[in-house]
């Protein structure tokens, strides 16, 4: 009895003592939800269309060069990839250019599918995203070749009349194929031509666009999308092919999207 | 075996510690001490670039009343804290994550991307009206120190913290907080949240 006693009294001289140790306290609660929602936008300055009239001999020898016709901005929070890709609407099939009128007879030798990957592109500013690429050609910076030197370095990327991004052995604009997470490896960092200084910027591609047809007519730059292989008219339908005169359209899609 | 008198010596010196830090205030009190949501949503290359700003997002209207028999030790401290809800798995130094827009190969934003303002018009607070940064989980900053030498209200001076009320003492025992956030084009698109917890103590 007499031990519950005691027990009883120190608890009770406990109790006492943890009751008056408690400060006064009070607090506020500040949550700060962000909600960063991604935003990539890519400003062009482009004609409607761009036409490419050939009347005179010197223009199928040389070809004709539009250039500066396009001008790129990219706007992205987020890293990203750029990217552009032949198509049309498959008249003559997913990867040639739509015929709309034909001039002159049907000769069997004047062959009407022309291949989108005919119409070649030069990008001013190099593509700094690209270490990764494994193709002959990570993007389309290098300069034209000379009419009497074919060269698959600038012909447009095509996939079967889709708009699939290319593979690490196709061309981007920027960025490139993969996901590495490495800077310069395989895509370009958020960021906007708003803030850009200096004469270049990865935010900024001026676009040349050029149609070298030859004599006779065969397109000698189009080549596939990993430039591995050409599609002139008389690698893929022998000798004596030529293009059938006539009015063509296709057209150039330009998509940038999230680094992937 | 210990004797009656022993033990309870012994409990007494014990107690005796513990009640060092008795009461010195009758009250101690932020009012309204309700949570503020604040939700900041950037959606546009303008926030993105300049950042956004909530001027007020909260107001800390703090009361601390002496006892009925006035203690002159009664005094106050007033600190923020940041949590960003780590036991969720959330790493130390960043905001925590609710959901991610895209493919996330970049990085989530850090705890410094926010930035937090205290101020009053008697800028009572050595920190008042600087942007202040939170870098891990945990962190502390001061508005008004703890177990500083009592400054009486009224004195519209630096560390105010005697007794005092928002009521009486509009100037000194309000504090006006300001936040801000500047993420750039680094981090991963997606909903984050960080809680900001102000925590108000008299002095032992």
């Amino acid at each position: 009895m007499k031990k519950l006693s005691y027990l009883c009294g120190a608890l009770l001289i406990l109790g006492s003592a943890s009751s008056l140790k408690a400060q006064l306290i009070d607090e506020k609660d500040v949550t700060v939800t962000m909600d960063l929602q991604p935003v990539l936008q890519l400003d062009m300055t482009t004609p409607d269309q761009i036409e490419f009239v050939f009347d005179e001999i010197n223009e199928y020898y040389a070809g004709i060069t539009k250039y500066g016709a396009t001008v790129l901005r990219v706007s992205s929070t987020v890293s990203w990839d750029l990217y552009a890709v032949g198509r049309s609407t498959g008249t003559n099939g997913p990867e040639f250019w739509d015929q709309q009128i034909e001039y002159g007879n049907n000769n069997p030798n004047a062959i009407p599918d022309l291949p989108l990957s005919l119409l070649e592109l030069r990008q001013a500013q190099p593509n700094n995203g690209a270490a990764a690429a494994a193709g002959l050609f990570a993007d389309y910076s290098q300069a034209f070749s000379p009419a009497t030197a074919p060269s698959a370095g600038n012909s447009l990327y095509v996939n079967g009349g889709t708009n699939t991004p290319p593979t690490t052995n196709d061309k981007y604009i920027g960025g490139h194929a993969g996901t590495s997470g490495v800077p310069g490896q395989d895509f370009l960092p958020g960021g906007s031509y708003l803030t850009q200084t200096g004469v270049t910027s990865d935010y900024f591609y001026v676009i040349d666009y050029r149609i070298l047809p030859g004599l006779p007519a065969i397109f000698p730059n189009a080549a596939d999308a990993d430039g591995a292989t050409f599609e002139d008219l008389i690698t893929v339908n022998g000798a004596g092919a030529y293009a059938e005169p006539g009015v063509y359209t296709m057209y150039v899609q330009y998509i940038l999207l999230e680094d992937q | 075996m210990i004797s009656k008198a022993t033990l309870f010596s012994f409990l007494f010196l014990i107690a005796s510690n513990v009640i060092e830090a008795q009461i010195h205030c009758g009250l101690v009190e932020i009012t309204p001490n309700t949570s503020v949501n604040a939700l900041m949503t950037f959606d546009n290359f303008t926030s993105y670039n300049g950042g956004m700003i909530i001027n007020s997002v909260a107001k800390i209207r703090i009361k601390v009343e002496d006892q009925a028999i006035p203690d002159p030790l009664c005094s106050w401290s007033l600190i923020m804290t940041i949590d960003n809800n780590p036991g969720g798995g959330t790493p130390a130094n960043e905001w925590e994550e609710l959901n991610q827009y895209g493919s996330g190969l970049g990085t989530n934003p850090p705890i410094d991307v926010l930035e937090i303002k205290v101020r009053n018009s008697c800028t009572t607070s050595p920190i008042d009206g600087v942007f202040q940064t939170f870098n891990n989980h945990g962190d502390i900053i001061d508005i008004i120190a703890p177990m500083l030498p009592i400054t009486p209200a009224g004195s519209c001076g630096l560390n105010v913290n005697g007794p005092g009320s928002f009521l009486s003492n509009y100037d000194e025992f309000n504090f006006d907080i300001d936040i801000r956030v500047k993420p750039n084009f680094s981090y991963n698109p997606g909903i984050y949240q960080l809680n900001i917890r102000f925590h108000l103590e008299e002095n032992p």
